[in-house]
């Protein structure tokens, strides 16, 4: 009688394993078909605290329910090129348009002719076949600490990698998009050999002060850590409107005569090829492009709404007060491949 | 009946080569890649990133090493030769931080020594407002934390060395005139070498494959760059040569470490054993032995959790305990069982087959599973993504590879208690059964699980709990809306959003350490 307990033990552990296996396969199962017709499943690469908010709005006035998956860009590329058409996902949102344009000639996005977008976006903000359209502009700017350096001698992110600033400026490490999409304008502007020389100035001058998030960065110089440092412009006004007193400053680079002016990103949208959620998709891009989309999708974010008649948070900067990089968006995807192969040339971290 | 018994043996034997190649067939895979990568990506790593790597990777082991060396042993030694009130407590205590997952102690290290952080205001306090103290984002800001992590590898070992320490040695050394301090260093630590390494070696093997403290604290390893490669660039190219360098790393230190204990083994040559016997103290070094052990185990465990409770309790991380936090518990404990659920029953025939029928395959089947040691988790994901891609796309993005990946990387844990608990039972009752007229499932059924029960059950246990705080994997190939209780600790912890990642890193810990206390009594080695 004795060996019965154990048995008994055995047989439960048994059958726990294989109804565990059972609630497997049933589970795994119909995650390739369509499950519910009011869903819409999201591919983010932009934090998930920034654009949560914004697809709850959507939510509340559609019904249309959203998954969200955050992650990182280049990841998410990855992830639907690997998923093909199997994907889950309908929709691509993402903060680097040479991302976008790379998604797009994967085969990975299909081209939507809504009047809608057309009306509301301007075409330099878009895909030429409207694979992608924009959302909001960003733009990489030099943040310093105002107790610790008078950066008059700055003019150009250029200038940083003078010998002067050794130790002193913080950036994003090497798989940042943005940082990617950064090198591609300045070489496009000035050619290889002159951003070499300033990649190899801001690889010395950085030393440690790699950061994988920009908010870091942005948080290292409002302390002090380190009195310089190159994100997107949003970050330091994040941060500004949760710590007002912080003693940070904005400089606008390459606004001098002949500079190449400051350099402009884009979160934009894309819908999925595949998707057989086609309708809820529009009504998500349509959403996003309307004035009120626009305008509570760039202002969580402290972007520019690209809507020209949305009005920008009134704490940036005016947008007609600075210059912004003449290269083409649609270029920065063709830009990305040599410009990574520059930086891990120059070894950059 | 004995060709069923042939039936079912060669069933089994087609599970374990079936798992076996599981195994190997990433890893192989992954070689393939780097092997028939451009030879410019070789050569524009080994120009650039490489020697910074390996460079980087090989110091932080060895200053790991070395502080869980001080650390363990001393403190091994103060709780077996000294008898003081409060021992019994510390004994226990010094395993505690082993439940602290790495990422969740860089965290609150970051918090704790940052700049500007409270460590800093009161040294400044004292030493003027201009005063800066050591970064924990550097290199010995990373050794700290690792360190105090995984002390209690050392201190385990040692201690239970220390245990079984026959005394007579030291009491002969002593007749001979040798003063107490060249005792201990000439005749009791050479003698605990064998323990003392194969304590170094875990802790070891656990810096080299560490993502959680070293992406957090931003320092440049080997696995972190795996990790960046991976997410950084759209194909896999570099992260393959990455891995291939950490894996024959971490190959190279096992070797080198089965050879230096082969060459220190030591025998007892008579049946005189006498056990140590604990110096009675008084109340100065009481206070003494009190204060050291306090500021250890305050640093590893006291004062983390006391601040993730603290954190915790804020409005902010209060504000987040809503349904979808609990989806984050949920989706780990699932994913959790399902991996050690998984991972028993792919290791059973394995183990089982090793002892019972030790054919040279066999044992190669077992040798393979072992593999998963030198697998860091982004080496790990980055292997079974590959495969999978190549064969079967179609389940990518699920919860299977994910499950495929912690098996890969966690058997080793597994096997290491069922491998024993198998090779206890005598063959002979299994005979005895058959004799009696069982069949051969019927024996398995009703005499080999039984018996071995506490062994699963640990294994089980192990797996489980390695699940539940694995990040790099899960971040690689987490499916859709999965996050896991870990993946939100490194998100919110990430972004200095300390509060919110606390709810998250206290269940985590709070979790392990009843599970700790199981093991503890068994086989505590991979926790």
């Amino acid at each position: 009688m004795h060996t019965l307990r154990p048995l008994h033990t055995i047989g439960v552990l048994a059958r726990f394993a294989f109804a565990i296996c059972l609630i497997l396969i049933l589970w795994l199962a119909p995650s390739s078909d369509v499950s519910a017709a009011n869903t819409l499943t999201v591919y983010s690469g932009r934090a998930e605290r920034l654009i949560k908010p914004v697809l709850d709005a959507f939510t509340a006035k559609t019904g249309i329910q959203i998954d969200l998956l955050s992650s990182g860009t280049t990841e998410l590329v990855n992830r639907m090129k690997a998923e093909g058409d199997r994907s889950p996902a309908d929709v691509f949102i993402t903060n680097d348009a040479g991302s976008l344009e790379i998604a797009r000639t994967a085969g990975l996005l299909r081209p939507v002719g809504m009047r809608e977008v057309e009306r509301a976006i301007p075409s330099q903000f878009r895909a030429a076949d409207n694979s992608w359209i924009g959302l909001s502009g960003r733009f990489w700017i030099i943040v310093y600490n105002t107790t610790m350096v008078k950066p008059d001698q700055i003019t150009s992110l250029l200038d940083l990698a003078d010998p002067a600033w050794k130790d002193k400026v913080a950036i994003p490490n090497a798989g940042s998009e943005y940082l990617q999409a950064g090198v591609s304008v300045i070489r496009a502007s000035l050619g290889d050999e002159s951003t070499k020389k300033f990649l190899e100035g801001l690889r010395d001058n950085a030393g440690t002060q790699v950061y994988q998030k920009s908010s870091q960065i942005v948080e290292a110089v409002a302390k002090g850590q380190v009195p310089i440092g190159i994100v997107n412009h949003y970050y330091v006004y994040r941060h500004l409107a949760t710590q007002p007193t912080a003693p940070l400053g904005v400089l606008m680079p390459d606004q001098q005569a002949g500079g190449i002016g400051a350099i402009m990103n884009v979160t934009g949208i894309g819908i999925l090829r595949h998707t057989p959620r086609i309708e809820n998709a529009k009504l998500l891009v349509e959403f996003l492009v309307a004035q009120d989309g626009q305008k509570m999708f760039a202002d969580l974010d402290k972007e520019y709404p690209l809507h020209p008649e949305v009005k920008t948070d009134p704490v940036l900067p005016e947008r007609k007060s600075f210059r912004a990089a003449l290269v083409p968006l649609t270029k920065l995807a063709e830009l990305r491949e040599p410009t990574m192969q520059l930086i891990e040339q120059v070894g950059m971290r | 009946m004995i060709l069923a018994h042939r039936l079912s043996v060669s069933t089994l034997q087609l599970a374990v080569l079936a798992t076996a190649a599981l195994i190997l067939l990433p890893l192989g895979y992954v070689t393939t890649l780097a092997l028939s990568a451009d030879p410019a990506v070789w050569q524009r790593l080994w120009a650039t990133r490489v020697p910074e790597l390996l460079l980087n990777t090989v110091s932080l082991a060895g200053a790991v090493a070395l502080l869980t060396l001080m650390l363990g042993v001393s403190t091994a030694w103060m709780v077996t030769r000294f008898e003081f009130p409060g021992r019994r407590l510390w004994e226990i205590a010094l395993v505690l931080p082993l439940a602290m997952p790495t990422y969740v102690l860089a965290y609150v290290y970051n918090y704790l020594l940052g700049f500007g952080g409270p460590m800093e205001q009161l040294w400044q306090l004292m030493a003027g407002p201009q005063a800066r103290i050591f970064s924990p984002q550097s290199f010995w800001g990373v050794t700290l934390v690792m360190a105090l992590d995984t002390f209690p590898f050392v201190y385990l070992l040692t201690r239970s060395a220390l245990l079984s320490f026959n005394v007579s040695f030291e009491e002969v050394a002593r007749t001979c005139g040798a003063s107490p301090l060249r005792t201990m260093f000439s005749v009791t630590l050479p003698l605990l070498r064998p323990s003392i390494v194969a304590g170094v070696a875990l802790v070891v093997l656990y810096v080299v494959s560490d993502f959680g403290a070293v992406s957090l604290l931003r320092y440049q390893t080997l696995t972190y760059a795996v990790f960046q490669q991976m997410t950084g660039r759209s194909d896999n190219q570099a992260a393959s040569i990455l891995s291939i360098l950490l894996v024959v790393l971490a190959l190279l230190f096992l070797l080198t470490e089965r050879w230096f204990r082969r060459k220190s083994r030591f025998y007892q040559t008579t049946g005189r054993y006498r056990a140590p016997q604990r110096l009675q103290r008084g109340w100065l070094h009481t206070g003494l032995l009190t204060a050291c052990l306090a500021s250890v185990v305050g640093l590893a465990f006291g004062i983390p959790t006391s601040l993730l409770v603290m954190w915790s309790l804020s409005r902010e991380a209060q504000a987040i305990l809503d349904t979808r936090f609990f989806g984050f518990v949920w989706n780990s404990a699932l994913l959790s069982s399902l991996a050690a659920t998984a991972a028993v029953l792919v290791g059973l025939p394995l183990a089982y087959l090793a002892s019972r029928k030790p054919t040279w395959l066999n044992l190669g089947c077992l040798q393979a599973a072992y593999a998963g040691y030198v697998l860091p988790g982004p080496v790990a994901a980055l292997a079974v993504l590959v495969l999978f891609l190549k064969i079967m796309p179609f389940l990518y993005g699920t919860v299977l590879v994910l499950i495929v990946a912690y098996v890969l990387h966690f058997l080793p844990a597994g096997l290491q208690s069922l491998e024993p608990s198998i090779q206890q039972i005598t063959p002979n009752l299994e005979e005895v059964a058959r004799t009696l007229g069982l069949g051969v499932r019927e024996t398995w059924r009703r005499v080999t699980l039984p018996l071995i029960r506490h062994g699963v059950i640990v294994a089980w246990v192990l797996i489980f709990l390695q699940t539940m705080k694995e990040l790099p994997a899960t971040l690689l190939l987490r499916p859709v809306g999965f996050d896991t209780l870990a993946i939100r600790v490194w998100l919110e912890a990430s972004e200095e959003y300390y509060q919110l990642a606390a709810p998250s890193a206290l269940l985590i810990v709070l979790v392990g350490l009843p599970a700790l206390f199981l093991l503890l009594s068994r086989d505590w080695r991979a926790a």
